[in-house]
């Protein structure tokens, strides 16, 4: 596959674009998305640690709040950069048609994707990072932790941005993104162990649910409790996941721009 | 003694289109179209709908990438340095594709950021085109506010936000009443003194006909014939025509035949140019055959579309 053509200032004016669209709408795009991990933090961490108490994990006891804490870091990162790459660029493309503005400046259509594909993952590193630092004040996650889960939750955000941008590509109609929301981004948020271990899975579930990208983001997330025996298995899977999502998603958008 | 001449640069031209073609699958789009724009000219690409005039406007700014042939703005190929040739062009897109999440002056800071127009340099820029564009008394509108002729005039704008050497017009004025056109005429009137190079694709005749210096005409990709509107007019259909209703048409053809002139049906009656020196004997074998209606009047580029594909624009 050809590499699109892409220089720094390029990405860095698309980007910059977008980062000013949300500065002026930011009551509305910044306060709702940030608070749904935030709610789900607080209401499974207050409603279910009185019932389950402690869970183990890696061998381990641990409270049910230190260990939901990473999964709801990772629930803000994923539901974030998707719908940021999905819906955003989704209307970006299709009915701003803001992308074929910006083609006709001096950007290449490089310069335009890896733009979207930033912002969706600065959308998703803001809300994964708040999360976590509702989880410090809390006293569930350090804030250490936190400066080391950074590059994990920049790989998560990168992922789960391009897995955005591709179902932006694909889809004719808005109403198309909920097939994959539905059909992918919500099985992944409950199955891959936000919020329980996924070791009281049945068999076949669990190793569907082992694969999923969720699952080593959350894994990874959760390395002050001991990272998985295969952690560097976890990341490289999330290496080339993205890597064969952004050329999915290349596939996907540019003829939609590019004839 | 003998004078030197000052001898010119071998290419002059501000944007040249070699030999381009486009098909997709089997369906060819666009059939070997040349031409060059200068500086200071309003070249006009005329052609009905389906005529391959977008599609052409695309392979000129790298939004369509040519089967064969290719396209030097200046002495940037567009393929291969694409970024560098839209540098110096502006390009207004059928659409209007502003962003509405931003006020009418940020929407020409934004985009001037594209060009590394920062800060200072960008506000100023922004507001010496809302002054030229009289749009100052709507910087700070949101686009939805805005007319549809606002909003082509802001787009224009935006196009002008690095003083282009080249300006593409991808039919800037559908859509419009007859008074934003106009206002949007003057403004093309002005790029063409400021010594830009104006590519206006219209199925509007009389605005290609005001506005353009040269015009292509493009029928199913290719390109039929070009020249100025005058010399068009007079190659194809002569000065004048003849329109009138209520004849037979079998009578009609007669004095076409006899005159060795051209006739079509127009309308609910027919059109017939009146071509060279036998031009009143024509007028009077028609006046003969006692039409219910009769009209003599200049010919104009519909008559030479008309002509030349056999079918009016739409």
């Amino acid at each position: 596959m050809k590499i699109p053509s892409i220089s720094l200032w390029g990405v860095y004016s698309v980007w910059h674009r977008h980062a000013r669209v949300y500065q002026r709408t930011w009551l509305v795009n910044f306060l709702p998305p940030i608070t749904e991990p935030i709610v789900y933090l607080i209401a499974f961490g207050l409603g279910l640690t009185p019932l389950v108490g402690e869970v183990v994990y890696n061998g381990q006891p641990v409270t049910y709040l230190e260990f939901i804490a990473p999964g709801m870091i990772a629930l803000g990162v994923l539901f974030q950069s998707f719908f940021e790459g999905a819906f955003g660029s989704f209307i970006r493309l299709n009915f701003q048609r803001t992308w074929h503005a910006l083609l006709t400046a001096p950007l290449t259509f490089g310069d335009v994707f890896v733009g979207d594909w930033l912002w969706a993952t600065t959308k998703g590193m803001i809300t994964g990072t708040l999360t976590g630092v509702v989880a410090i004040v809390w006293g569930i996650y350090s804030p250490l932790h936190l400066l080391m889960a950074l590059p994990f939750m920049l790989l998560g955000s990168l992922l789960f941005a391009c897995m955005g941008l591709i179902v932006a590509g694909a889809a004719d109609k808005v109403d198309h993104i909920n097939i994959p929301i539905f059909g992918f981004v919500i099985p992944m948020f409950t199955l891959c162990g936000t919020y329980f271990p996924r070791e009281t899975l049945p068999g076949t579930l669990k190793a569907i649910a082992d694969i999923l990208p969720l699952a080593s983001l959350v894994d990874l997330l959760r390395f002050p409790m001991g990272l998985p025996q295969w952690w560097w298995a976890n990341i490289l899977w999330l290496v080339v996941l993205t890597l064969i999502s952004a050329a999915l998603a290349v596939r996907m958008i540019r003829p939609k721009l590019i004839h | 003694m003998a004078q030197t001449l000052p001898t010119l640069p071998r290419d002059t031209a501000a944007l040249s289109a070699y030999d381009l073609w486009k098909s997709y699958g089997d369906r060819p789009v666009v059939q070997g179209v040349s031409f060059t724009l200068n500086p200071g000219e309003v070249l006009g690409l005329l052609g009905p709908n389906g005529a391959g005039k977008t599609t052409t406007v695309g392979m000129l700014y790298g939004l369509v990438t040519p089967s064969r042939g290719f396209v030097r703005m200046g002495t940037f190929d567009v393929k291969s340095d694409g970024r560098r040739a839209r540098d110096r062009m502006g390009i207004v897109t059928q659409e209007d594709n502003l962003d509405p999440d931003f006020t009418v002056i940020d929407n020409l800071i934004f985009f001037a950021h594209h060009y590394r127009l920062r800060g200072a340099a960008a506000r100023r820029r922004a507001g010496e085109l809302l002054a030229e564009l009289e749009l100052e008394d709507y910087a700070q509108y949101a686009v939805e506010q805005l007319s549809g002729g606002l909003k082509r005039r802001v787009v224009l704008a935006r196009a002008l936000i690095n003083q282009p050497q080249v300006v593409f017009l991808d039919e800037p004025t559908t859509g419009l009443d007859p008074d934003a056109r106009q206002e949007f005429w003057k403004l093309v009137i002005r790029l063409r003194k400021m010594g830009c190079g104006v590519l206006l694709t219209t199925h509007y005749m009389d605005e290609a006909q005001r506005l353009c210096d040269r015009l292509i005409l493009l029928q199913q990709g290719k390109m039929i014939d070009q020249g100025t509107p005058p010399e068009l007019i007079e190659r194809t259909v002569g000065t004048e025509v003849v329109e009138l209703e209520g004849v037979a048409e079998d009578q009609l053809q007669q004095v076409a035949a006899t005159y060795q002139t051209w006739c079509r049906s127009f309308g609910n009656g027919y059109v017939l140019s009146l071509s060279g020196d036998r031009a009143p004997q024509i007028w009077d074998a028609l006046v003969a055959l006692q039409p219910e209606q009769i009209t003599r009047r200049s010919a104009n580029l519909e008559d030479v579309f008309l002509r030349l594909t056999g079918r009016m624009l739409e």
